[in-house]
């Protein structure tokens, strides 16, 4: 244990000669471990891992069809500031939005990287495969961009849902898709959302800088700390009100204002991710916080299969059903069912909100007209 | 001789642009600004329910994230007849107006303040104020490591740049600041908005935050933060720099245009429709005196140099039928060219500050003796917009602590109306227009509703409007036009030629082009925003 602190502590000194407070980033890598579901402990770990690098990770980051939306997510991170991402957690070499150079300097910095191989691939935006014209990036189209981008990478993240699975450009008609989709031989972590939450792309940062490997995925290739082991809806502030069938249906009521938005087409049931455990923009707040149901965003099925987004999932005339189904569901956790590509080991009444939403897709029940 | 350089890509900017620009004698007098990507948001959202089309076009962009569900929100609340109740107009001018901060400053320090000084110049700090020493240590320590990036590599630094260490340190510290303070303002804006960028609680007709006044307070808190920043470290940068250092790179007019502003005005204050934060209006010809009414139903498209296809006269783009045509010789760029009045105009925080006669701005002008504002007035009216945009927050947060109090808090049986309920369901037929300023400029969505989906969508984006091609009538677009004249003595480092196209903070994710890469056929599909 001895060698380990006086590793970090050599590994510390040489972060601050390099311009890294030291307890800055102690604390965040604590915080990190955490929120990951590890024990605090391995916070030391993550910070010994980052501290005794000689040199700071490498991170390409690539955009192709996209909105700069995750690039700016994590630049509205607070903890760690933005600052210290870009300049202290990794050394970002090429990212368009941020970097001083242009033109033939800003190639040269990626293709040197590229070279020099061992960095991270970061790829924000769909991939379009129906046509390659759809997105020409740099001169070259997009997909080969990211081909070459990703040889010599030791790992490809996909930084928000267009990356990770085709998110809102898959609705049209470019062929949109997710990194996974066209590299292969390559670890692949997806980070979805529309945009992606900072933590969970600064968490699987400082993981993979500790252990040299991603962190655990789901079966959606999702770091399983932040998505895969629980719903939006089972972590929801306002699941007691589901429960109790208390369904919020007009905003302007401040006594129902705490109340279930299911009947607003909460997708939270169907939907993976801890927005409702750690909420966004420092805490502050997150969609079911401001009354606005779940979309669905970190789900491969967003947004296409996930439409419409505010409407009940619920068949009229048949709404009570939720609220025995909801009693009934106290306690029972059952197998699984499919909405779309799959969302495995549910609990019941999510399979019954998942059912419907299925249903409805498939015209079978009512669709509001 | 006549040589072609081509920047690909312009980084610090929104989204990916080619710009390729012919320059002689060390003069550029011809200019292309070419983007690349597309995704066709506009066709996703035809044929689906309109309460979705905030959602998805809101994304169209994530910087200026949110005025695109906004100005979304004001065309569909018209189709749908849904008037905003007053609570619910100063929460979208709160969640907005917190953004718009975020905005400014996230622009002038990181997107464009590099290209305006040597970052090397920390290392020859002398002086003794804490702060910018430990500004010096830091890139120090980074520049000692060799990994200074994402601050290096740069051009190389020309005449015009300021590479006095003090006030480059200084401005470094502030850079690195500004970097907390645009995210504190994301932080404000999500406190009502639910999360940033892509904030969920804007719906059509209203809002779904039910505030309580923790959550102003908190508001208020952090926001004031900003605005302290705003007030005491951005405004005097930025006209600093305008007065001080930049002030021969404004007199030698770098990056003027042809001089015809237009504002749709934006961030109503009150529920009349005609009184806004920033008005409508029109300039032509830098004749700044004369304000001309901004009438909608005088917008036209031309696609003469557009990859779509010709039309017998240009037309109103709620009418509008935009058809490709991949083969047409003359097209260049897969933007439009709306103009006013048959006039490329100019949008952003220079048109906006001109025709609210902002004072603080008109008198810099008078002072200095500017006839037509470039490059650096443009960074001075991003500043001196977001000044403007300050005080109001301030006033509207107040605004709505007092609504709150006459109407009661959350939880008790307040009276507060945030949502249009009895409009929240699609009309069989409507149609609507949804005018705003977004922080580059006007924005503009157009929709039409038929058997309760979207039959037809348009948007005409700020940069539309800036980074146009040329028209019928051979006049260029704004940016070509601002890219004329300007002086390139150094071919490998045109730093002017960034500089100009920063300067209108561009942002491409929304106004879209295709290029022809060497050795590759490249035609254009369709049209995308």
């Amino acid at each position: 244990m001895k060698d380990r602190d006086s590793i970090m502590e050599t590994g510390l000194l040489k972060m601050e000669l390099k311009g890294i407070p030291r307890r800055t980033f102690i604390k965040y890598c604590a915080a990190t471990a955490v929120a990951l579901g590890l024990d605090y402990y391995f916070g030391g770990l993550f910070a010994e891992a980052a501290t005794t690098a000689l040199n700071k990770k490498p991170v390409i980051w690539i955009q192709g069809q996209g909105c700069t939306g995750c690039s700016c997510s994590l630049l509205s991170s607070l903890n760690p500031g933005p600052g210290e991402v870009l300049l202290d957690l990794v050394s970002m070499r090429f990212n368009s939005t941020v970097m001083n150079a242009a033109g033939h300097l800003s190639i040269k910095a990626l293709e040197d990287t590229v070279k020099e191989g061992g960095y991270l691939l970061v790829v924000e935006g769909s991939i379009p495969t129906r046509d390659p014209r759809y997105c020409v990036v740099e001169g070259l189209p997009f997909d080969e961009i990211v081909l070459k981008a990703s040889k010599n990478a030791d790992a490809v993240i996909a930084a928000g849902s267009c990356a990770a699975y085709g998110g809102i450009p898959r609705a049209g008609f470019t062929g949109a898709k997710g990194v996974s989709e066209i590299v292969s031989g390559k670890p692949v972590v997806n980070i979805p959302g529309c945009p992606l939450k900072p933590d969970w792309l600064a968490g699987t940062l400082l993981y993979y800088l500790s252990f040299n490997e991603l962190p655990p995925l789901d079966s959606d290739n999702r770091p399983l700390a932040y998505f895969g082991s629980h719903f939006v809806h089972d972590t929801c502030p306002r699941a007691s009100y589901f429960e109790r069938g208390q369904f919020l249906e007009d905003w302007n009521n401040p006594a129902t204002v705490d109340w279930c938005l299911l009947k607003m087409g909460c997708k939270g049931p169907v939907t993976y991710a801890d927005c409702n455990r750690i909420w966004w923009n420092d805490g502050v707040s997150t969609c079911i916080r401001a009354g606005s149901p779940c979309a669905g965003c970190t789900q491969p099925q967003f947004y296409k299969d996930l439409a419409p987004l505010y409407v009940s999932p619920l068949p009229p005339g048949r709404e009570d059903e939720a609220m025995p189904v909801a009693q009934r569901a106290r306690g029972i956790h059952a197998g699984s069912v499919a909405l779309g590509a799959g969302i495995a080991a549910a609990p019941f009444v999510i399979n019954k909100v998942a059912d419907l939403l299925k249903k409805k897709k498939e015209g079978v029940s009512h669709d509001g007209e | 001789m006549a040589n072609k350089i081509v920047v690909d890509p312009v980084t610090r900017i929104e989204g990916h642009l080619k710009v390729e620009v012919t320059v002689e004698n060390g003069v550029a007098f011809d200019a292309r600004c070419i983007g690349t990507m597309f995704r066709g948001l506009e066709q996703i959202v035809l044929g689906k329910d309109p309460r979705d089309v905030p959602y998805v076009t809101e994304r169209v962009c994530g910087v200026c994230a949110g005025v695109h569900g906004w100005a979304s929100c004001l065309a569909i609340e018209e189709a749908h007849g849904a008037t905003v109740p007053e609570m619910g107009r100063v929460l979208r001018n709160l969640m907005m107006g917190a953004m718009w901060l975020h905005d400014h400053v996230l622009h002038f320090y990181h997107l464009a303040a590099l290209d305006y000084i040597d970052p090397t110049a920390v290392l020859n700090y002398q002086g003794s104020v804490s702060e910018l020493v430990a500004v010096k240590d830091k890139i120090k320590a980074l520049a000692d490591a060799g990994d200074l990036y994402p601050v290096l590599p740069s051009y190389k630094p020309d005449d015009f740049c300021v590479k006095d260490p003090e006030l480059v340190t200084e401005l470094v510290y502030h850079y690195l600041r500004a970097l907390e303070i645009q995210a504190k303002g994301r932080k404000a804006s999500a406190i009502f908005a639910g999360k940033q960028p892509h904030h969920s609680s804007m719906v059509v007709g209203g809002v779904t935050c039910y505030p309580t006044l923790g959550q102003v307070q908190q508001f208020i808190r952090i926001i004031n933060e900003v605005i302290d920043f705003v007030r005491n470290v951005y405004i005097p940068d930025a006209l600093l720099l305008a007065t001080g250092p930049l002030l021969p790179l404004e007199k030698a007019s770098v990056g003027a245009t042809a001089g015809h502003y237009l504002s749709y005005g934006g961030y109503p204050l009150d529920g009349s429709g005609t009184n806004y934060l920033f008005p409508s209006g029109v300039i032509f010809d830098n004749d700044f005196d004369h304000i001309q009414p901004f009438n909608p139903a005088e917008i036209r498209e031309q696609v003469d140099f557009s990859w779509y296809k010709n039309e017998p006269r240009p037309g109103h783009p709620s009418e509008r039928e935009t058809v490709v045509d991949l083969d047409k010789k003359e097209g260049y760029s897969f933007v439009k060219a709306p103009r006013y009045q048959g006039k490329p105009m100019e949008v952003g925080p220079l048109a906006r500050v001109l025709i609210m006669k902002n004072e603080t701005f008109m008198r810099l002008m008078r002072e200095y003796n500017i006839k037509r504002p470039g490059v650096v007035m443009r960074h001075a009216a991003r500043a001196v917009d977001a000044l403007a945009m300050a005080a109001a927050v301030t006033k509207w947060a107040n605004e709505l602590t007092q609504l709150i109090g006459e109407t009661g808090v959350y939880g008790s049986a307040g009276n507060a109306l945030i949502h249009d309920t009895d409009h929240w369901e699609p009309p069989f037929e409507g149609a609507g227009a949804g005018l705003n300023e977004a922080p580059r400029g006007a924005l503009g969505h157009w929709i039409r509703i038929s058997g309760k989906k979207v039959k037809q969508y348009q948007m005409v984006v700020p940069t539309t409007w800036n980074a146009s091609p040329q028209d019928k009538q051979g006049q260029r677009g704004p940016i070509e036009e601002a890219l004329i004249g300007a002086p390139v003595p150094d071919l490998d480092n045109p730093l002017n030629i960034v500089r100009i196209i920063r300067s209108f903070d561009p942002c491409l994710a929304c106004a879209i082009h295709i290029i022809h890469p060497k050795g590759k056929k490249f035609v254009p599909l369709y049209p995308v925003f």
